[in-house]
């Protein structure tokens, strides 16, 4: 099933589920996103949460009709970010950016932040396989 | 003359370099490639310093990237290091997922991840040792668990209270601390939760729990005497509730000389403190 919510910005792939296991040290992926709900979305960064336990971003998206929607995006921790040599700096207001990610499962627009790219191709968090992996192998 | 004495003079020189690159140089293998762990006044190896945990990739593939950083993943226990399970074991250890935030994942609501949890979490660690005790901080949740030094397979509080972390007492095995844990309670064993494609397909929509009859040891040791960056750490699962026998799974930790632990209040900007994960109003 595939069902596609049309707008300039805003892409709903459904039943894809196939890239990006995010890492959520915190959060439990399964019980608050929908793995069965990618999203692919573009906007400009209205604000950055750089807190514990994930950091937040929020993202105001435009449709065709030229309303907008503030999506909340959740990334990884603050910490776990550093020691990638990812730092608060990254990420400002007024970038735009696309994100993609998986949407809350309670309906909202609330997502995970798995791959962040700017507009020149940069990619923010990207390049960080956050796969799930057993322990020993 | 003054050539033979010359040729003589560089002979000696040739055969001193020698002598002293195959010597070995204080604090350096013989390779010269890396220093020697470090020791005690007592000799016994000293683990202190910050490191990454068994969730970072550095300790399976022996690299850290550029600057000094680290990546990691959510880390479960592997099922095929598992013992076999008691009838009724399989059950009692993997459960359904309730769909209530607070039983399927009580970290959530930032409650504890509990021993057999907490050391594969994705966050620096820091172990602090003195001659009668080892402390293990954890940045997740700023945990630190204090263990004293003792007798090997003294007994342990017979009025222990049931808790996240435990009753640990320590000892030395040779060159191996060994960390034995009893007076866990009942909780979750991994981050099963989180597993993605790692989780056996008998698993799916499962987490995985502990009883409270479970014994921990850990091993901790330096991987190679030769290399202080390599912590190797075996952890023995003992569930008599679920397991026909004690099983074990090594892990590792990686020294980071430039990391140090950062404050984590996982209240801050906790999103699900009530079970429902959304922003607070006006914050959109």
């Amino acid at each position: 099933m595939k069902r596609i919510v049309t707008g300039v910005s805003l892409v709903f792939v459904l039943s894809l589920g196939l890239f990006l296991t995010p890492l959520l040290a915190h959060h439990a992926f399964s019980a608050e996103y929908d793995r069965n709900k990618p999203v692919k979305l573009e906007g400009v960064v209205k604000k950055v949460e750089w807190m514990n336990p994930h950091i937040w971003f929020y993202v105001d998206v435009k449709d065709a009709s030229g309303k907008v929607t503030t999506w909340g995006f959740s990334g990884g921790p603050p910490g776990q970010l550093a020691r990638r040599g990812i730092t608060k700096n990254v990420l400002k207001p007024g970038d735009y950016v696309k994100v993609e990610g998986f949407a809350a499962k309670n309906g909202t627009t609330n997502a995970t932040g798995g791959n962040v790219t700017f507009a020149d191709g940069r990619a923010v968090f990207a390049g960080s396989s956050e796969d799930v992996v057993p322990g020993q192998n | 003359m003054r050539n033979c004495l010359a040729a003589s003079f560089l002979t000696a020189a040739a055969a001193l370099a020698m002598l002293l690159a195959l010597a070995p140089t204080p604090g350096f293998s013989q390779s010269g490639a890396a220093p020697r762990i470090p020791r005690m006044a007592d000799g016994k190896p000293d683990f202190t310093g910050v490191y990454a945990g068994p969730a970072y990739r550095s300790w399976k593939t022996g690299r850290v990237a550029k600057d000094d950083t680290d990546n990691a993943g959510i880390t479960i226990y592997d099922r095929q290091k598992m013992a076999p399970f008691k009838p009724e074991g399989f059950e009692f250890m993997s459960r359904p997922f309730t769909g209530q935030i607070p039983i399927d994942d009580p970290t959530e609501l930032c409650l504890p991840n509990g021993l057999t949890r907490q050391f594969m979490s994705p966050y620096a660690q820091q172990w602090v040792q003195h001659k009668d005790v080892i402390l293990n901080i954890t940045e997740y949740m700023h945990f630190v668990r204090i263990i004293p030094i003792g007798a090997p397979n003294r007994p342990h509080d017979p009025d222990v209270e049931l808790t996240w972390m435990g009753d640990s007492i320590g000892w030395w095995e040779g060159d191996t601390m060994v960390i034995d844990t009893i007076g866990l309670k009942e909780w979750h064993l991994d981050a099963t939760i989180n597993g993605g494609n790692a989780i056996p397909a008998d698993e799916r929509g499962r987490q995985r729990w502990h009883s409270d009859r479970l014994h921990v040891i850990e091993r901790l040791k330096y991987k190679d005497p030769a290399n202080p960056a390599f912590l190797s750490y075996e952890i023995t699962i003992d569930d008599p509730v679920i397991f026909t026998r004690p099983w074990s799974q090594e892990f590792g930790y990686t020294r980071h000389a430039t990391w140090k632990l950062l404050e984590y209040v996982c209240e801050e900007n906790n999103r699900c403190l009530g079970g429902d994960c959304k922003p607070p109003a006006g914050s959109q």
